[in-house]
């Protein structure tokens, strides 16, 4: 018999989580992992390893060829379709607390695309080898260009099989033009709502009256297109973040079942001002709180409400291929199909990388809509996007869900090699995983409501549990 | 109930042949065209012969591919146009003698492959075509000639082949590959536990065998639906089964549960091996929620609606082949009964579900 390599992490002082290169997990004694590392692994031990599928007996048998399937899967293959995030404006009515570089006054020029740009976008998304799309429009404040929008959704709606554009907005300003937009049911809308009146006033508006606008603006257009298509997210200063009560309150006060809490990403001089910003560890203090707090209120209220980023790595530990969210895919390997275009014209690999570039710290494009992809350059960023061969990365069993953000390291760290522990990137996952870990097998009936209601499940059958002997 | 086989008559010295009642003008000589409506039957004539049909309406049979049988003056309906549920049956020779069959093996086999060519090269565009059985794996080399022969002339077929998995080999690897895309494999499996699938299909070394199988067509990227009649004998071990298709089956397309079709061997034991899935759904449940949480697909086969708690039904399918579908009487009152499943039509109600409730 052999067995897949086992990597393992002490959950706490009793137990440890191990899993293999397909994601399949479990939890033993520390005992276990003593009899694994001195290869002294008790019959018990052995059938336990290949019934789960661990382990095998010949390459080519059944509990092979399932290892081999299961691995694949949770290799993000991408193709298919395309996500591109296109910035029509850089301009902003608003000038929120922690929006440092990406926005550009209401009344500037030459922030927006022009003719020619969106001409060219539209022949760049046109040369893309997929059939689906989708587009998400950010700025600054993209309803300022409703008409950019318009012609790149005409001409989406002619050139995809399939096609969903979402618009991020703060929603400060709506007129009949925009509503009529939000009237197509491939239009999604993605919001920020930063909790209670005050902490999102403070945080983004600076003036109650504005508040009030947009909060009056969210119920509008939640009561024209329905609750469906439209969702918000917290942005949370760590620094001053809102109690989680009053932040799920805020929310629920909306009929919405899922937020997703972010923290604030503070680049350049602005992370040299926000210390708080670079350590993780007050984040994942918060994080867990809130999480805790959340699944306690629904215990109590009967009511749902989904943190959707901790559903979302708990989706990723118990299946392959949910990879919908472009943050956590691996191998995640910048290409044309996957890229921001910029309010000039520049193409980069994410929305971070496009902010490095603005403060000039390091120049991530990718490319231009005038030239077309700059392959040299997308070569070379390629390695950084996979995990599997990380000399950290490969020793951690929570790998095969996670994924890499080389952007952010540079961001954070000027290189992308720094120990792994050592960064915000994986400090933020392990805490993460820890804790979607430490919930599934936490047999409480409050955690189990939440859980299997995130899960979609009518309750979490007891193999999600799997435990060494 | 539809009927399958009409009654016909023709020349007695004729052998038997396959031919297709036309829509319109004939494209080929197997084309029928009707040439005479009477209250004593209807007349058609092919390129090559002329036959009578009684007892059905043009409108019925349009576009049907037909088996004539003169010597017994039967016309078996091989392929009904207007149909989804079009079924070969290959053998009715098996090597296993399960619990619930519906279809009890034979010891002699009747080779039909050369009707079956011709009638799949005059099926509807488009069809998927049932393989069935007995084992049609027991004729393996006349199967997949038979396969190989109508993709060489109709690109737009595919099959559905229900094997029992006890025949597949290394060598048939390039085979299962270049065909993978247009055969879907259907293979029971009623345990992860050796003992009770081999107890289940009645012949013991069955599992041993069918694990390898098994393999060899996920190595093949074959399409793989695995299935699994729930019984007295299995129910209780599902969620164990569940936990086993998705770490060793993982690229198995879909999990069938199905209920079970009292005929045959079913009727036979079906005091023994049926389960009341109506009044107990918790392993299936916890059984479905695993797969959910693995994302690999499941469908519930023949289960009335009512018999399934609301938070699985959309994974009941309308998987009663219209030939063999009923309703009871309960049913009249059931808003949900268009997109029910229904009953098998030799269901009893005296020894069946006992929580059968319209909605």
């Amino acid at each position: 018999m052999q067995v897949w390599p086992l990597r393992f992490r002490d959950l706490d002082d009793r137990r440890t989580i191990l899993s293999d290169d397909s994601g399949a997990y479990f939890l033993a004694k520390s005992e276990f992992v003593g009899r694994y590392a001195r290869d002294a692994l008790s019959p018990s031990d052995e059938r336990f390893l290949l019934e789960k599928g661990h382990a095998f007996e010949r390459a080519g048998d059944l509990a092979h060829t399932g290892f081999l399937a299961r691995w694949s899967r949770r290799q993000y293959i991408g193709g298919g379709s395309a996500y591109i995030i296109l910035i029509p404006t850089l301009r902003c009515d608003l000038k929120c607390s922690y929006c440092q570089v990406s926005r550009a006054p209401l009344a500037s020029q030459g922030f927006d695309w022009d003719a020619e740009t969106l001409q060219k976008v539209l022949g760049f998304l046109d040369d893309l080898p997929v059939e689906e799309i989708q587009i998400e429009f950010q700025g600054g404040e993209p309803f300022l260009r409703l008409d950019l929008l318009e012609a790149v959704a005409a001409f989406a709606r002619r050139r995809f099989r399939r096609v969903r554009f979402v618009v991020c907005s703060n929603l400060q300003t709506l007129n009949e033009g925009i509503l009529a937009f939000l009237d197509s049911e491939d239009v999604l809308i993605s919001t920020s709502l930063d909790g209670p009146h005050q902490v999102h006033t403070r945080n983004r508006t600076g003036d109650t009256a504005l508040t009030e606008v947009f909060l009056s603006n969210l119920k509008q257009v939640i009561g024209r297109i329905g609750p469906g298509r439209i969702s918000a997210l917290p942005t949370i200063d760590i620094e001053e973040p809102p109690n989680p009560e009053d932040l799920i309150a805020a929310y629920e006060a909306f009929g919405f079942t899922s937020l997703y809490l972010r923290p604030v990403n503070y680049q350049g001089f602005a992370r040299k001002s926000h210390p708080e910003a670079r350590t993780s560890a007050a984040w994942n203090d918060y994080y867990r709180g809130f999480i805790e707090a959340l699944i306690a209120r629904n215990a109590r209220t009967g009511r749902v409400m989904e943190e959707f980023y901790m559903a979302h790595c708990l989706r990723r530990i118990l299946a392959p291929g949910m990879d919908s969210h472009t943050d956590l895919r691996n191998p995640n390997i910048p290409s044309g199909a996957n890229a921001v275009i910029d309010f000039d014209g520049q193409i980069y690999p994410s929305d971070e990388a496009r902010m490095l570039a603005r403060i000039r710290q390091v120049d991530l494009a990718i490319g231009n809509v005038s030239d077309g992809l700059d392959q040299e350059k997308l070569t070379l960023l390629a390695p950084g996007h996979i995990n599997n061969f990380d000399p950290d990365c490969i020793h951690c069993p929570y790998q095969p869900f996670c994924g890499t953000d080389p952007i952010d390291d540079l961001s954070r760290s000027g290189r992308i090699d720094v120990p792994r522990h050592e960064s915000w990137f994986c400090q933020r996952h392990l805490a993460v995983f820890d804790l979607a870990m430490e919930l599934l097998y936490r047999t409480d009936p409050e955690v189990e409501f939440s859980l299997s209601r995130w899960l979609g499940l009518e309750s979490i059958p007891e193999a999600l549990r799997p435990v060494a002997p | 109930m539809i009927q399958l086989r009409l009654k016909s008559e023709c020349d007695r010295g004729l052998a038997p042949f396959v031919t297709r009642i036309a829509e319109g003008e004939p494209q080929c000589e197997e084309d029928a065209t009707l040439t005479l409506s009477e209250a004593g039957g209807l007349s058609y004539r092919t390129g090559l012969a002329t036959f009578r049909l009684r007892d059905v309406a043009p409108a019925e049979i349009a576009g049907d591919v037909l088996l004539i049988d003169p010597r017994r003056q039967i016309a078996h309906r091989l392929i009904r146009a207007a149909s989804p549920h079009n079924t070969f049956l290959i053998t009715e020779q098996c090597d296993q003698l399960c619990l619930m069959c519906s279809q009890p093996p034979k010891p002699q086999h009747q080779d039909m492959f050369a009707h079956f060519l011709a009638a799949a090269r005059l099926a509807p565009p488009g069809a998927q075509i049932g393989l069935s059985g007995g084992e049609p794996l027991l004729h393996k080399d006349a199967l997949f000639a038979f396969i190989d022969a109508v993709f060489a002339s109709r690109d737009d077929l595919s099959f559905h082949i229900l094997t029992n998995g006890q025949y597949f080999e290394r060598d048939d690897l390039a085979w299962l590959r270049k065909h993978r895309t247009r055969l879907l494999w259907g293979v029971p499996i009623y345990s992860d536990d050796p003992a009770t699938h081999d107890e289940i299909v009645g012949k013991s070394g069955a599992f041993a065998q069918l694990a390898p199988n098994l393999a060899l067509l996920g190595l093949a990227g074959a399409a793989l639906e695995l299935r699994t009649v729930v019984l007295a004998q299995n129910a209780l071990c599902l969620p164990r089964l569940a936990d086993f298709i998705t770490r060793h089956l993982p690229f198995a397309a879909t999990w069938a549960i199905m209920q079970m079709e009292r005929i045959g061997y079913g009727r036979m034991n079906w005091t023994r091996c049926f389960f009341d899935s109506s009044i107990d759904f918790a392993s299936l449940g916890a059984a479905i929620d695993l797969m959910r949480a693995r994302r690999q697909g499941v469908t519930l086969y023949n289960f009335p609606l009512c018999t399934v708690p609301r938070a699985y039904r959309d994974l009941a399918a309308r998987s009663i082949s219209d030939w063999k579908q009923k309703y009871l009487p309960a049913c009249r009152a059931c808003s949900l009964r268009a997109s029910c499943a229904g009953f098998f039509e030799w269901y009893r109600e005296e020894d069946g579900f006992m929580e059968i409730r319209p909605q």
